[in-house]
């Protein structure tokens, strides 16, 4: 996972997370939609045979006075949060 | 923020199973889903060296079939991308040569089933080959699959309203999946699909329960549902560490 930013100002950022899919990305956009301090989140794929951009870019905006940046790693730190809890509940369902 | 999360089995056999999953964000479930289809690295021939081939089909279509034969998979951990495990195979005709003819060099990586036919040898046909099987992903190469059938759909809460107006004819009501009435779930194969026999003379309104959704997943025999299930979550979650580290820098 290579990342490599290509936007940053106060309250918003693009930055290219090289090597994911919608797996991920989709995952992660709607975990960063969760938090009442970002205003927007979106990412951007184009497919492999369209030649120009094809890895996900994500955009993120904050409120004033938040770090993008800093929201980005709370939301990866949610999504493992995430996937630890599913993981409990189906380790003891099963 | 933490999730909480509630699984709950409907059926379940060791390739193929049904469960619910309570309190998860449709990103999430489609994350899981997509995980499973296309992340999680399972063992399936990919080079073959042929010694005798006197049968009608050439190398190459050969090579194919058994690429496409389900392997299992070891444990996480066993085994990294890049390592090999040798098969061998030996047929002499007449006969047909099938995938339990296989002979793996390694105990934790054997045929998951012994009857899917590679091909049928006549009379003083044979086929002698030997193969390597790699670990990747089913991003890769389709034979690369661990789940074959993996989808979700909502939970689907029904609810009687009233009776049907006396000299009304019911018309039959089809919904597939699992049905939740007064909390007991119900998978929808139980009464043919079709609600007007499971509520004979009622109106029901139905109505999808909202971030519950029912799991079917069915793997190929390289590991069982479990197994799949959490290397998918293991997967989601070692991006997002990764993410998470390579934030910090």
């Amino acid at each position: 996972m290579e990342l490599r930013v290509t936007e940053s100002t106060e309250n918003e950022l693009s930055i290219e997370i090289a090597g994911e899919d919608h797996t991920f990305m989709n995952v992660l956009k709607g975990t960063l939609l969760e938090h009442d301090d970002i205003t927007a989140a979106t990412y951007d794929v184009n497919p492999e045979q369209s030649g120009g951009q094809t890895e996900p870019i994500l955009t993120i905006k904050t409120v004033e006075g938040v770090d993008p940046l800093e929201a980005l790693e709370e939301a990866a730190a949610d999504v493992r949060g995430k996937t630890t809890a599913f993981r409990d509940a189906f380790e003891a369902a099963a | 923020m933490t999730a909480e999360y509630d699984v709950e089995f409907v059926e379940r056999e060791d390739r193929d199973a049904r469960f619910l999953v309570r309190g998860v964000t449709p990103a999430f479930a489609n994350g899981i889903r997509r995980a499973m289809v296309a992340d999680v690295p399972t063992m399936a021939i990919d080079t073959v060296r042929f010694v005798e081939n006197s049968s009608v089909m050439f190398d190459e279509q050969l090579a194919l079939r058994l690429g496409l034969v389900p392997l299992t998979t070891p444990p996480e951990g066993e085994f990294v991308e890049d390592d090999t495990v040798t098969l061998s195979i030996d047929v002499e005709g007449p006969a047909t040569a099938y995938s339990g003819d296989l002979v793996s060099s390694d105990d934790l990586v054997q045929p998951a089933d012994d009857n899917v036919p590679i091909i049928e040898l006549k009379d003083g046909q044979r086929l002698e080959a030997e193969a390597d099987a790699v670990l990747e992903r089913g991003k890769n190469h389709a034979k690369h699959q661990g789940g074959v059938a993996v989808g979700y759909r909502h939970l689907q809460r029904v609810s009687v309203v009233d009776d049907l107006p006396e000299f009304e004819e019911q018309e039959s009501q089809i919904v597939r999946g699992v049905i939740e009435d007064d909390g007991e779930l119900v998978p929808t194969s139980e009464f043919d699909h079709d609600l007007s026999n499971r509520y004979p003379g009622k109106q029901v309104e139905v109505e999808d329960v909202p971030n519950a959704f029912v799991f079917r997943v069915e793997t190929d025999g390289s590991f069982t549902v479990e197994e799949l299930v959490t290397r998918a979550v293991d997967s989601i979650e070692a991006r997002a560490t990764e993410l998470e580290d390579a934030v910090q820098l």
